[in-house]
């Protein structure tokens, strides 16, 4: 057989398989194909260009063929949708209970909301598309500011008002000018403003098992008359203890934030071992958040005096705490809609 | 940023503690530390030597045969009659007399050092000639690239090490080899500009410590500057305040070399580059004290001026790194006569580079706002040390001092003499105004009674200046003697100190910002921990965090499993779904095209997650996701003015294996049972015209509803998928979803209510009505419902529910609905009369309305 010969023997056996098959796309795997394309190995040099181009046209034609078909709507009738179940059929039973799962994280972070709530908290909830007044203005960021670069953020094509581009908050913090906001009149009853917002953040970040793009962050904020230092680190200490169920120890790097002056990093001793484990990488301290007293023009801004009241603030990752508890190897699980992995919870 | 601590010595007069501790406290009170490198074990085995003979090597042409003298230093090995030991060596500069660097046997060599398999030497014969070990060039030692010969020492040269160079001495000793260099996080210096320097870091670990700083005077002192001529030369400032200080001045006859070894090997240290005696000199300035210097070769500056300015949009030039930019009206440029010479704050340009052949210099020392900086540096993607210093934002108080120390330093190295005058263009600069503050505001905000004298000392070790006035205070209280409450006043007194931050520390403005500063340096760790007091008014709920709550409890008791799916999609699955995309909010700066728009709701999402989960061997499951949507088109802006959030509890259900019934029918079970668990009943509504939204796009419509409460919330939709859609996600057939608005819910919900149980015994009968097919089944139901309830014989409990509905295979002309009705009074016992009589008033409205045959 020569080339062409051959070339429209293997059409003809294409096109039966091509009508029997369910997925037309699966005709670019026939063995036809296969055969054509294991052939060219065995030919001389000079055949082996022109045969190999006829076997790419070839398949090029039926990918073609299989993308031009039409869809075929299986056009089903309708249906009495004010029915409870179908005509001559039972009605429909639940999928079996122990199916069912709550995604890991959204079960932590209620038990991070219980907790802060025991201990005086309110619960807010954040955005998905904000503006640069709350991400970085309120927060004392001066436009241009050198740690806006800090935070990648993702930024829209649209703009708001200012036409400044909107952005995907990249912390949780957006939240605090709307918080101190809202709950001032807190103050006038000498009661504290304290409010936790739980909810996803996202940074411009390439993916891997430890980076993701989007993930769930606690921002709390904590404001009235004579906070200090030390009320931060033990609030965080006692929610930390009342979350492992332990007394642990903790400790506070320097570190710097715009919207926190002093700034720290916070670390806690690992509640998972004694003598150093892989989770806390043998050093048995675990580096967890950022947090600090909250800046005078943070407070300025929602338009309380710093004279007269201080605040803390902090903001906490919850993907790690639930990667570090249930020993997750990859962060990337948590959004990939996995049953295999979510139906461990 | 990178510090060595050899090099932090030279600053400070008392004793570091062991490495372990020193980073354990920089930990607690400076900032983060990354790493710790200690190179002492790297050249342990370095030794200076003399070489004491050099004669040609008999095989070889290019060897040369050599003894030296190690002062006995090395022990077992080979020694001639005058203790001197045996080295073949390949370098030309080789030569007796000199003092040379020479690695033994059974030393590694220090370039090998981090590599997997060092390279261990040994005694070796070279054309039948044994060397003990090697003579080193830079290269071997690792510092820098030159292989053209051996390092030769010159034991007159100033040197970091008081010890003399003699044969036998540590070379690592001599040139502060044996050191520790420490990575600090440079995240936590953002408002830092002095610890980009070593002498800034210096201060804060002595601060840290609590050891008293002292600057060298030249930081301190303000410099006198002569004046001088011999070269032609001037300087303008054409940008404004955003240069706001260029100092510059010209230096005539410098020879340009390699620098003196030990400024070679301190720039390598600290993670510099040597390349001539000039180019070094403003590096290690500005490694030293943080403030980037800058030097052009005088002759190229044409028109023997320099100044500053905008650059012309479009504008382009050429930098040091060889590469060519086009400029903005936004980027500062550094001028001659004629054209660009560099770019203000970042890098040099290629074209007044100081070179070999350089005679004449200009040095520079400006300062740039930070702002301008880092927008060029951004936009035009150049990292430079001088951007990351400069857009700090250094203070315009330093650059005196710097020029003075670089002038000087190259004097130094190269010789040359000043041949104009000090050109200095300035913004006026008036140092930081002082801080007023109470130890009582200290105290309050760290929570800890710390003593004035305490306050003091910390801050002053880190060169902070402190005067004390007596302040009077007159303050109201409430006596607590008295029972009415008597309000008296009392006078008491108090110091306030007004504390001058030095020049270089331009973070320092408020109040806050010292008691940060007094905090650290007595440590925030030794504060005492103390939990805020509190009254017991309860914090008030989140009723949308807690509808969620039960949601997400009910439809996972139901069997469904919760996802969690990325707000942003790429535009093939809002396609695949049949939405329009132009609705959708699109990302400008996405690193993958996954994440190419905000997504308009969360279903197609959860399409997406069906088939790889059917690939996975999951035959019958419901997906489902409570998470937002956006729409350019039809989401109203908030409150707030920005887009409206919708948040959307979305779910999908599929099997792979149909079963009885369609599958509209499964899900609305779940549906049916998520509102009955929040309290309410839903009202199926089928769809008579076509609706075109991003919600409704993916499903049938005439296989959907809207669904809505029995008090007309609306709660969103309910259907099976379009066949093309189905197909696009590769799901199976057998699939519906929901599509519902989680603030219908939340105002929808409502506790459950209670009939109470009654004492009589109920009667239980069922109704079957034959109706056309086009009678919907919801029309019948309520009509039975009304009707019942106003014939119902007093007050009663009724229960109604569906049997069946049956169709005969013959036609699908009529339908049979089969109702069951429960019903029992409160106050006497039914008997089946009372019942049949109001279900025959039912038959009878039914055929009425319907033309419905009671079977």
């Amino acid at each position: 057989m020569n080339t062409t010969e051959r070339i429209d023997h293997a059409r003809a056996a294409l096109l039966t398989r091509y009508e029997a098959l369910e997925n037309k796309n699966d005709i670019v795997k026939a063995p036809e194909l296969k055969e054509l394309f294991g052939l060219i190995p065995t030919l001389q040099p000079d055949e082996r260009a022109s045969f190999g181009q006829a076997v790419n046209q070839l398949t090029q034609e039926f990918k073609d063929k299989a993308a031009g078909e039409k869809i075929v709507a299986e056009e089903l009738p309708a249906i009495d949708v004010t029915a409870p179940f179908d005509v001559n059929s039972k009605s429909p039973v639940l999928l079996p209970s122990e199916n069912g799962t709550v995604h890991p994280l959204m079960r932590e972070i209620e038990i991070i909301s219980d907790i802060f709530n025991r201990m005086g908290f309110v619960t807010e909830e954040s955005r998905e598309i904000d503006d640069q007044y709350h991400m970085f203005e309120t927060l004392n960021f001066p436009k241009g500011h050198p740690a806006r670069d800090d935070y990648d953020t993702f930024m829209t094509v649209e703009t708001d008002k200012d036409g400044e581009s909107l952005i995907a908050p990249a912390h949780t913090s957006t939240m605090q000018n709307r918080v101190l906001k809202k709950y001032i009149a807190n103050l006038e009853r000498d009661e504290p403003i304290a409010a936790i917002v739980p909810d996803r953040v996202f940074r411009n970040e390439d993916l891997d098992a430890r980076h993701e793009h989007t993930f769930y962050q606690v921002e709390g904020v904590y404001v009235a008359k004579g906070v200090t230092v030390g009320m931060l680190i033990a609030t965080l200490q006692k929610f930390l203890e009342e979350y492992y169920g332990k007394s642990l120890e903790v400790r506070v790097n320097p570190f710097y934030f715009p919207f926190t002056e002093p700034s720290f990093e916070f670390a806690l001793s690992c509640p998972f071992c004694e003598a150093g484990c892989a989770v806390c990488s043998g050093s048995r301290w675990i580096e967890l958040l950022g947090c600090g007293m909250i800046h005078p023009n943070v407070l300025r801004s929602a338009n309380i005096d710093p004279n007269v009241y201080t605040g803390f603030a902090f903001g906490c990752g919850i993907d790690r705490l639930v990667m570090m508890k249930a020993g997750i190897e990859d962060v990337r699980h948590f959004e990939s809609g996995k049953l295999d992995f979510l139906r461990q919870f | 940023m990178k510090i060595s601590l050899n090099t932090i010595k030279q600053y400070i007069d008392f004793e570091l503690p062991p490495v372990d501790e020193l980073v354990e406290r920089i930990n607690q009170r400076l900032g983060s530390v990354e790493k710790v490198t200690d190179l002492s074990e790297k050249y342990k085995d370095a030794i200076i030597v003399k070489v004491v003979s050099c004669e040609k090597h008999p095989n070889a042409d290019k060897l040369s045969v050599c003894t030296i003298d190690d002062g006995g230093k090395v022990g077992d090995i080979p020694r001639d009659e005058q203790g001197h030991i045996q080295v073949v060596c390949g370098a030309p500069n080789v030569h007796a007399d000199m003092f040379a660097i020479w690695l033994p046997p059974r030393s590694t060599v220090p370039a090998s050092f981090d590599d997997k398999e060092p390279f261990v030497l040994d005694a070796r014969e070279l054309r039948g000639v044994v060397s003990q070990g090697m003579l080193a060039a830079a290269d071997e030692l690792a510092l820098g690239t030159d292989h053209t010969g051996i390092i030769e020492i010159n034991p007159d040269e100033w040197k970091p090490s008081k010890l003399d160079i003699t044969p036998g001495v540590s070379f690592a000793q001599i040139y502060g080899l044996d050191d520790v260099s420490i990575e600090l996080e440079n995240k936590m210096f953002t408002h830092r500009p002095d610890c980009f320097g070593q002498i800034g870091v210096a201060r804060e670990i002595a601060g840290i410590l609590e050891q008293k700083f002292t600057s060298p005077a030249w930081y301190i002192d303000t410099p006198q500057f002569s004046d001088a001529s011999g070269l032609e030369f001037k300087v303008e400032n054409n940008a404004g305040e955003k240069v706001p200080r260029f100092m510059a001045v010209a230096i005539k006859d410098v020879t340009i070399k390699p620098s003196p070894l030990w400024l070679q090997i301190e720039l390598i240290r600290l993670g510099g580059k040597p390349i001539n005696n000039i180019v070094d000199v403003t590096n290690y300035v500005m490694l030293l004290t943080a403030q980037p210097t800058h030097a052009y070769d005088y002759d190229k500056l044409r028109g023997h001026m320099l100044g500053t300015r905008f650059a012309r949009d479009g504008e382009k030039t050429t930098l040091l790194n060889g590469k060519t930019y086009e400029l903005t009206a936004d980027d500062i440029v550094i001028v001659d006569g004629e054209g660009i010479v560099g770019l203000g704050g970042v890098m040099g340009g290629g074209n007044s580079e100081v070179s070999d052949t350089t005679k004449n210099i200009v040095l520079e020392c400006a300062n740039f706002d930070m702002y301008t900086v880092r927008k060029t540096s951004m936009r035009h993607g150049i990292f430079t040390d001088a951007v990351t210093r400069f857009s700090k934002g250094q203070s315009s108080l330093q650059q005196p001092h710097i020029i003075s120390l670089l002038m000087q330093s190259t004097f130094d190295v190269a010789g040359g003499e000043q041949a104009s005058g000090m050109f200095d263009i300035a913004i006026e600069h008036m140092p930081a105004e002082k801080v007023m503050a109470t130890p009582t505001f200290i105290i309050e905000r760290l929570g800890q009674r710390i003593k004035n004298e305490e306050i003091k000392r910390l801050l002053g070790n880190v060169e902070f200046s402190i005067d004390e006035h007596e302040l009077t205070t007159t303050e109201s209280f409430a006596s607590q003697l008295d029972d009415i409450g008597e309000v008296k006043e009392r006078q008491f007194s108090e110091v306030a100190m007004y504390i001058a931050a030095p020049f270089w520390r331009t973070d320092i403005e408020l109040l806050e910002d010292v008691v940060e500063e007094v905090g650290r340096l007595y440590g925030f760790d030794r504060l005492p921990r103390v939990l805020p007091e509190r009254s017991i008014e309860p914090a008030p709920k989140n009723a949308r965090f807690e509808i969620k709550r039960r949601i997400r409890q009910s439809l996972s008791r139901a069997g469904a499993n919760e996802v969690l799916t990325y707000s942003f999609v790429h535009e093939h699955t809002m396609k695949k779904a049949e939405q329009d995309i132009t609705q959708a909010f699109s990302l400008s700066n996405a690193l993958s095209p996954d994440l190419q728009y905000y997504r308009l709701s969360v279903l197609p999402s959860l399409l997406e997650k069906v088939h790889p989960n059917i690939k996975s061997g999951h035959d019958e499951f419901v997906l489902f996701e409570i998470g937002k949507g956006h729409n350019k088109k039809y989401h109203a802006d908030d409150d707030e003015g920005l887009p409206g959030e919708l948040e959307f509890v979305d779910a999908v259900y599929t099997s792979k294996k149909p079963h009885e019934g369609a599958a509209y029918f499964q899900i609305r079970k779940l549906l049916s049972t998520l509102a009955a668990e929040l309290g309410f009943t839903l009202k199926y509504v089928p769809i008579t015209e076509e609706m075109d939204y991003p919600v409704t796009a993916p499903f049938d419509q005439k296989r959907s509803a809207l669904v809505e409460s029995r008090s007309g919330e609306f709660i969103g939709m309910i259907g099976e998928l379009k066949a093309s859609v189905l197909q696009k996600f590769k799901m199976p057939a057998y699939s519906a979803a929901i599509t519902l608005d989680l603030s219908g819910l939340e105002k929808a919900s409502a506790e459950k209510t209670y009939a109470p149980l009654s004492r009589f015994p109920a009667v239980t009968q069922d109704i079957s009505l034959k109706v056309s097919d086009h009678v919907q089944y919801e029309d019948v139901f309520s009509l039975v419902w009304l009707v019942v309830n106003e014939h119902k014989p007093g007050e009663c409990d009724v229960q109604l529910m569906p049997l069946s509905i049956y169709q005969s295979a013959d036609t699908t002309a009529y339908k049979t609905i089969t109702l069951r009705l429960v019903i029992a009074s409160y106050d006497k016992t039914l008997t089946d009369q009372d019942v049949t009589q109001v279900l025959d008033t039912v038959a009878a409205a039914a055929k009425e309305k319907f033309d419905a045959e009671r079977l």
